[in-house]
C-alpha cells in the first residue's frame, strides 16, 4: 500500500511542485526582491562567516571561501528539509482530512521547496566557485551525484521525521534542538582535519560523510574511503524502514492530525 | 458512471488527545510498564461508524440526518477517500468533489485567484482546466475586485461564495456537501441554489449532510439518519418526518 501511494504521488507530482512553488511565493510575498531574497541573505552569511573565519583559524581566504560557502548551503539544505520535515503531515491536516491525494505528495512538496530554495543558494557557490578557478568538471559532477544521494538520504529523515512528529508532538522539538547540537558537531564552518581526520566525532556522524562526499570531489579534497558505501547503505536502510513505518502508520497519521 | 457501494462500513477513531501525544508519556509508559500504565495509556477509541451499508446511483440525492456527532462529516470524509475504513469496503465510482471545510488549501494572504488556483489543483483540476473555468468561476463567486486581494480581507460569507465556486466547478460525478449552505447571504443561496440543481439535474450524486429540513427535503430525493454511528436504511425523502419520529436506536 505504501508503494501504491508513493506511485500515486508520483503521478500528481505536478501538484506537488505547485505547492511547493506557492509555499516559496508565499513566504517573499509583497517584498520586493521576492525569492532573491534567499540568494542575498546566504551570500551576506557565507561572506561573513568566510571571511571571520578565515582570519580566526588563519586559513588564506581563497581557500576558505569557497569551502563555506558549500558547507553552508549544504547544511542549510540538509537542517531545512529535516526540520521542516516534522511539519510536512500536520501543516497539510486540512488538505488530508478530506481528499484521496497520496500521502506521499507531502514528502514531496517538502523535497521540491528544498530544491527551489538550494538553486537560488547555489547562484553563490558557482559565484565563488567561478572567482575561485579550483574546480574541475568532473568534480563538479561527482559532487552533484552525491547531492542527489545525500537528498535521497534526507528525504527519507523528513518522512520519517514527519510521520513521527504528527503522532509525537515533542518530536519535532527534539529535532531543532539535535539539528542545532549537530551543526556545531559537523564540519561545516570548520575543517574535519583540524580535529584530525578520522576522529571519531567525525566517525560517528552521518552528516559529516555527507559533507565529505559533496564537499571532497568539488574542492578536491581527500575523501573517507567510507564515505560513499555508508551513504548508500544509510539511503537503502533508511528507506525501507521510512516505508514500513509508513505502511504501518498510513492509514492513521490522518486521525494523527 | 457514477455509483457509490459500501459494505459493512465501520470507522472507529483512536482518540489522541493532549495526554496520549507527548513522547515523554509514551517512553514514560514503557518504562512503567505493567497493567496500569497500558490501560492508561491506550487512546480511547471511538466508533464512529458501524455497520454501514449502502448503495447509491446516478440521481441519487442524499440526506444525512442526525445529531451533532452522529458520524455524517465522518461519512462524508469516509465517502471523500481522507479515512480509510476499518472494516468493509467502500466503493466509489466517478470523480468525487468534496465541500466539507471552507479552510481546504487555503492560504489567507494569497489573493482570491491564487485560492481559486490552490483549491482547483487539490481538487484534481489541471492548470489549464482552471484558467479555462477561472471566468466562470470568478463570476459565480460575484466578487468581482476583490478577487485580486487577499483572502484574509474576506468575510467568512466571501470565503464561502469562493470555496463554493470551486468545489461545484470540478466535474464531478459525486458531490458531498456538509452544512454549506449556514453561510452566505440570500444573493449568494440562491445562485448556489440553481448551480447545485444544475448538478443534481445532471444525474449526479449529491450527498448533504444538513439539519435543515425544508433544504434537505428541497435537494433530496432519499434520507437517512444517523444515531451515534448507526445508519438507518436508506428512505425515500417521503419518509423523512416518519423517519426522524423514530425513537433513538431504533432507526429502521
Amino acid at each position: 500500500m505504501a508503494v501504491a501511494d508513493f506511485v500515486g504521488a508520483c503521478r500528481r507530482v505536478n501538484l506537488a511542485a505547485q505547492l511547493a512553488w506557492h509555499d516559496v511565493l508565499a513566504r517573499y510575498r509583497g517584498s520586493v526582491l521576492g525569492p532573491f531574497w534567499i540568494t542575498i541573505s546566504m551570500g551576506a552569511m557565507v561572506l561573513g562567516i568566510g571571511v571571520l573565519y578565515a582570519r580566526l583559524f588563519k586559513f588564506p581566504l581563497d581557500d576558505f571561501l569557497p569551502f563555506v560557502a558549500v558547507s553552508i548551503v549544504l547544511w542549510g539544505t540538509i537542517s531545512s528539509v529535516i526540520n521542516e520535515g516534522c511539519d510536512t503531515f500536520v501543516a497539510a491536516g486540512g488538505i488530508l482530512r478530506q481528499t484521496a491525494l497520496p500521502m506521499f505528495i507531502f514528502p514531496m512538496r517538502l523535497m521540491i521547496r528544498a530544491l527551489i530554495n538550494m538553486g537560488h543558494h547555489l547562484i553563490i557557490i558557482v559565484a565563488v566557485l567561478i572567482w575561485d578557478r579550483q574546480t574541475t568538471l568532473p568534480g563538479a559532477l561527482l559532487s552533484l551525484a552525491a547531492l542527489l544521494v545525500v537528498l535521497i538520504n534526507i528525504a527519507w529523515v523528513g518522512t520519517l521525521a514527519g510521520i513521527i512528529s504528527a503522532r509525537f508532538r515533542d518530536v519535532p522539538q527534539i529535532v531543532a534542538a539535535g539539528m542545532q547540537f549537530a551543526m556545531f558537531m559537523t564540519p561545516v564552518f570548520w575543517k574535519p582535519e583540524q580535529v584530525g581526520a578520522r576522529h571519531v566525532l567525525l566517525e560517528v556522524n552521518p552528516f559529516y560523510y555527507m559533507f565529505d562526499a559533496v564537499r571532497g570531489p568539488l574542492l578536491d579534497e581527500p575523501m573517507n574511503p567510507k564515505t560513499w558505501p555508508l551513504l548508500a547503505t544509510m539511503a537503502v536502510l533508511g528507506w525501507l524502514l521510512t516505508f514500513a513505518v509508513f505502511t504501518g502508520t498510513r492509514r492513521r497519521i490522518v486521525h494523527y492530525l | 458512471m457514477a455509483s457509490v457501494t459500501i459494505k459493512n462500513l465501520t470507522m472507529r477513531f483512536p482518540v489522541y488527545g493532549a495526554d496520549n501525544r507527548s513522547l515523554k508519556k509514551h517512553l514514560a509508559r514503557i518504562s512503567v510498564g505493567g497493567k496500569i500504565g497500558k490501560a492508561a495509556g491506550q487512546a480511547p477509541v471511538v466508533t464512529a461508524l458501524s455497520n454501514v451499508n449502502m448503495k447509491l446511483k446516478p440521481g441519487d440525492r442524499l440526506a444525512l440526518m442526525g445529531h451533532n456527532g452522529s458520524g455524517k462529516t465522518t461519512f462524508l470524509r469516509t465517502l471523500a477517500g481522507a479515512y480509510e475504513p476499518d472494516e468493509g469496503t467502500i466503493e466509489v465510482s466517478g470523480r468525487v468533489a468534496a465541500l466539507l471545510d471552507l479552510s481546504l488549501g487555503i492560504d489567507p494572504s494569497a489573493t482570491g485567484y491564487d485560492n481559486i488556483r490552490l483549491r482547483g489543483l487539490i481538487a484534481g483540476l489541471t492548470r489549464r482546466e482552471i484558467d479555462e473555468k477561472m471566468e466562470d468561476i470568478a463570476a459565480f463567486t460575484d466578487l468581482g475586485g476583490f478577487l485580486a486581494m487577499p483572502l484574509k480581507t474576506y468575510s467568512a460569507g466571501m470565503q464561502a461564495r469562493l470555496a463554493f465556486a470551486v468545489a461545484t466547478s470540478v466535474d464531478a460525478d459525486v458531490l458531498l456537501l456538509d452544512e454549506w449552505i449556514a453561510v452566505g447571504d440570500t444573493k449568494f443561496r440562491k445562485a448556489a441554489h440553481e448551480r447545485l440543481l444544475d448538478l443534481v439535474e445532471r444525474a449526479r450524486i449529491l450527498v448533504l449532510a444538513s439539519h435543515d429540513v425544508q433544504l434537505v427535503r428541497y435537494y433530496c430525493n432519499k434520507v437517512v439518519r444517523f444515531d451515534s454511528g448507526l445508519v438507518s436504511k436508506v428512505r425515500p425523502i417521503e419518509d423523512l418526518d416518519e423517519l426522524m419520529a423514530m425513537p433513538v436506536g431504533a432507526p429502521a
